[in-house]
């Protein structure tokens, strides 16, 4: 049993990781943070480094949360966080979504999208 | 001063802008350089005027340096060689949160000693010039002679790799007619005007580095230091002034000096400073002075490196190469006779250089930010770019699909020099003067009537010859040795070590 | 630092690294270096009044570079190992990726084939498209878009700000 959190190092990630880690310290699950990058970008300030990926655990883990962390390079990072929901068949996802203008819908494939629509599981979409 | 005239006309203003921006974008991204933003707009260039076209240019390569700075402060990978003594105490700086104060003593740095090299410049180049159009063809081909040895022999660590690409350079320089005869066209009439130096430039530089950096992708991203405006305090600038100076007298005359590159003055004033410093305890842990001396000595090695490209026409560094290049392409031969044939472009491009480096500064403190932003270019596009606008210029030139192949097969020859290590510049340095090496030969002996000793027939050419032969002994001299570090390997030894895990 | 070895000394490393695809490197040089001297051979005299025959350069260039892949041959023999070229996007750590460069090839050798029948304004943006899929954009229709208004965009650029005319190929009479 378990909660996946779509983690991003800013305020939408932040938000996620909030309601995330709620959740799960109230039905006792366990919390499984993806922060995943597809490593197109020489510099991507949404994944996180390491030390802030250890400062995040340390703090929920003194809450006493049971705390999995996927810190990783894939291919694509929306596949991630779905595999990740699949393999431990989590109950919930938790995604943090921002606002878009029509034009960057068109353009932009959105991480969060993705994740709600091909999910097998209830997706919790949260705004900071 | 009528330079200013020409410099500050909206046109070329706007050109100087653009160049900055360019550059320092360029050197800014990751896997583009100043010298492949060149290569890549010389085809679109010719039909700009020519001193609106060298005047971008001079802007590119200023800013590319600049570009060059931020991120071996921001990211801690030095792009090119000449700023990887500036990582060693930017980075370090910018990890305690003095980012700002690191960038903006790169910045204004980089501004002092780009104008005060642009001053030396302006003095010492005619003054060149008027000495090199008095020598005979025999000087000038002795001259011609050292400087290809010395950018062969003299930079990198391997000599035998820098003979081998200058060698290459030159069979590439042999194809075609140019001397009545087909050499080396395999009866392809497409080759007999020779191959087009600007396919070689852009098949070099963008498409062998595109396809070396696509075989070796960094995947995993770097972790930015994120930074506001740049500025500095008051004690920032008591303790940069100084290392300013000395930076810039270290870089001017190393620039000047065909061979002399940015990596050993930066060096020598990164040691400096260390020596110098009243605070030895913040060096390695992120000193100001380290950032400010191999700075400013970086920028005005880039002035000086102007001395030999204008007042002689020797490259010594690949953008000065490529725009030599340009001026080919426009039908200006560099040499000693530019001052009298086009001072026009001369004088318009050396105040350029005061006005893009103006522009450097103002444009550049505020955009910091901006400029890190670049950085999140999607790398798939970026290098599809590049190969995209590779393509274009290469095809552009004469609308032949041959051109086309022509780039892929000297971009394959780009990708396995860098798999193996041969340096670009001899190459492309004997692309451009094994032309004008036979010819100044030729010119020489046609004088003489066919004697060979007219070569040596003249007090320079024998100083010359001196001067090369002493060159060839030291380096005897130091591989009898037994090999000792050669001073990039020594630079290494110096550099803590995470620098060089990267 | 330690663990870097830049350049094997042979006196005190008894195990020889040896690059064997620098030998690969030292055939070419000397194939080269040999046609140039072929190809010198051929030639004639020239005019009576040229100083430098047409073939004292080539003969001087190809026996220098012959000789330089010799060497090379010999030095990959006692151990010479390259120090491959590194940069701000090149990560030397994990070997070569070739499939991509193969595949980047491959998009490189379809724009020669294809751009005289097709002309730029198409082979462009199967260019920049092909390109971007090869190294590792997944989002295909983005990159076709994006590919599209750029080989568009610079053929127009150079139809009307440059004034050089790119040959449409196909779409001539629809640009």
């Amino acid at each position: 049993m378990s909660v996946i959190v779509a983690y991003s190092a800013d305020e939408f990630g932040t938000a996620a990781l909030r309601h995330g880690s709620e959740v799960a310290r109230a039905q006792g699950a366990r919390l499984i943070l993806v922060n995943a990058t597809a490593g197109q970008k020489l510099v991507d300030p949404r994944y996180a480094a390491d030390e802030e990926i250890d400062a995040v655990v340390g703090e929920l883990r003194a809450t006493g949360i049971e705390v999995d962390v996927r810190h990783e390079l894939v291919d694509d990072v929306a596949d991630a966080v779905l595999g990740a929901a699949r393999e431990s068949s989590a109950r919930l996802i938790v995604v943090g979504v921002r606002k878009r203008t029509p034009v960057g819908k068109l353009l932009l494939g959105s991480v969060a999208q993705r994740v709600i629509l091909e999910a097998d599981c209830p997706v919790l979409a949260v705004k900071p | 001063m009528d330079g200013f005239a020409t410099a500050l006309t909206p046109t070329n203003l706007f050109f100087a802008a653009l160049g900055v921006l360019l550059g320092t974008a360029v050197g800014v991204l990751p896997g583009i350089g100043p010298a492949m933003t060149v290569a890549l707009l010389l085809p679109v260039t010719y039909n700009v005027s020519p001193e609106s076209a060298i005047i971008m240019f001079a802007g590119i390569y200023y800013g590319g340096m600049y570009g060059g700075s931020t991120t071996s402060i921001l990211l801690n990978t030095p792009g090119e060689s000449s700023s990887v003594i500036t990582a060693l105490e930017g980075n370090k700086m910018a990890k305690s949160g003095r980012a700002a104060q690191a960038l903006a003593t790169a910045a204004i740095g980089s501004f002092v000693a780009g104008t005060i090299g642009t001053v030396l410049l302006v003095v010492l180049a005619p003054t060149v010039a008027d000495l090199v159009v008095q020598l005979g063809d025999p000087s000038y081909f002795a001259i011609m002679v050292l400087a290809l040895a010395a950018v062969t022999l003299a930079l990198g660590a391997s000599k035998l790799r820098g003979l081998i690409s200058l060698f290459l350079g030159l069979t590439i320089a042999l194809v075609g007619t140019a001397t009545g005869q087909a050499r080396l066209t395999f009866d392809q009439p497409l080759l007999a005007d020779g191959i087009d130096l600007v396919v070689v430039a852009v098949a070099i530089f963008a498409i062998g580095e595109a396809l070396w950096v696509a075989a070796h992708l960094r995947r995993r991203p770097l972790d930015i230091i994120p930074v506001g405006k740049p500025w500095m305090s008051r004690e920032d600038w008591g303790r940069s002034w100084r290392p300013w100076l000395r930076g810039t007298a270290f870089g001017f005359p190393f620039g000047a000096l065909p061979a002399g590159g940015a990596e050993v003055p930066t060096f020598l004033s990164y040691v400096t400073e260390r020596k110098l410093t009243k605070r030895p305890e913040e060096f390695g842990k992120g000193a100001i002075e380290g950032v400010a001396g191999p700075e400013a000595a970086n920028n005005a090695s880039a002035a000086g490196t102007l001395v030999p490209l204008l007042a002689i026409g020797l490259p010594t560094t690949a953008t000065a190469g490529v725009i030599l290049l340009a001026l080919q392409g426009y039908g200006i031969q560099p040499g000693p006779q530019l001052f009298d044939t086009e001072p026009v472009l001369v004088w318009g491009l050396l105040a350029s250089l005061f006005v893009a480096n103006t522009l450097l500064l103002v444009l550049n403190l505020p955009l910091a930010p901006v400029w890190a932003k670049l950085l999140q270019i999607p790398r798939p596009y970026l290098y599809a770019g590049i190969l995209f606008f590779a393509s274009l210029g290469a095809y552009s030139v004469n609308f032949q699909s041959f051109d086309l192949a022509l780039l892929l097969v000297m971009g394959v020859l780009g990708l396995a020099m860098r798999r193996f290590a041969l340096p670009v510049l001899p190459l492309l340095v004997g692309v451009i003067l094994g032309p004008r090496l036979e010819e100044q030969l030729t010119r020489a002996l046609a004088i003489s009537q066919g004697d060979v000793s007219t070569l040596w027939s003249e007090p320079v050419a024998v100083a010359v010859y001196l001067v090369l032969g002493l060159l060839l002994a030291a380096i005897a001299a130091n591989a009898l040795r037994r090999r000792p570090e050669s001073l990039p390997a020594a630079m290494r030894q110096d550099a803590p070590a995470d620098v060089m895990e990267r | 630092m330690t663990t870097v070895i830049e350049r094997p000394n042979i006196d005190s490393a008894p195990r020889r690294v040896v690059d064997t695809a620098q030998y690969g490197l030292a055939a070419f040089l000397v194939l080269v270096g040999g046609y140039t001297l072929y190809d010198a051979s051929t030639l004639h005299d020239g005019f009576a009044d040229q100083p430098v025959q047409p073939y004292a350069v080539p003969y001087v260039v190809g026996a220098v570079l012959t000789l330089l892949g010799m060497l090379l041959a010999v030095a990959t023999w006692r151990g010479d190992v390259p120090q491959a070229e590194e940069g701000e996007d090149v990560d030397l750590t994990g070997g070569s990726d070739w499939a991509t460069v193969a595949k980047l090839g491959g998009v490189l050798v379809l724009n020669i084939v294809l751009i005289d029948w097709l002309g730029w304004a198409i082979t462009g943006a199967m260019l920049f498209a092909g390109c971007a899929w090869a190294l590792g954009s997944r989002t295909p229709v983005r990159d076709v878009a994006l590919g599209a208004a750029l080989s568009l965009g610079t053929w127009y650029g150079f139809y009307a700000g440059l004034g050089i005319p790119i040959p449409a190929g196909i779409l001539d009479g629809v640009l």
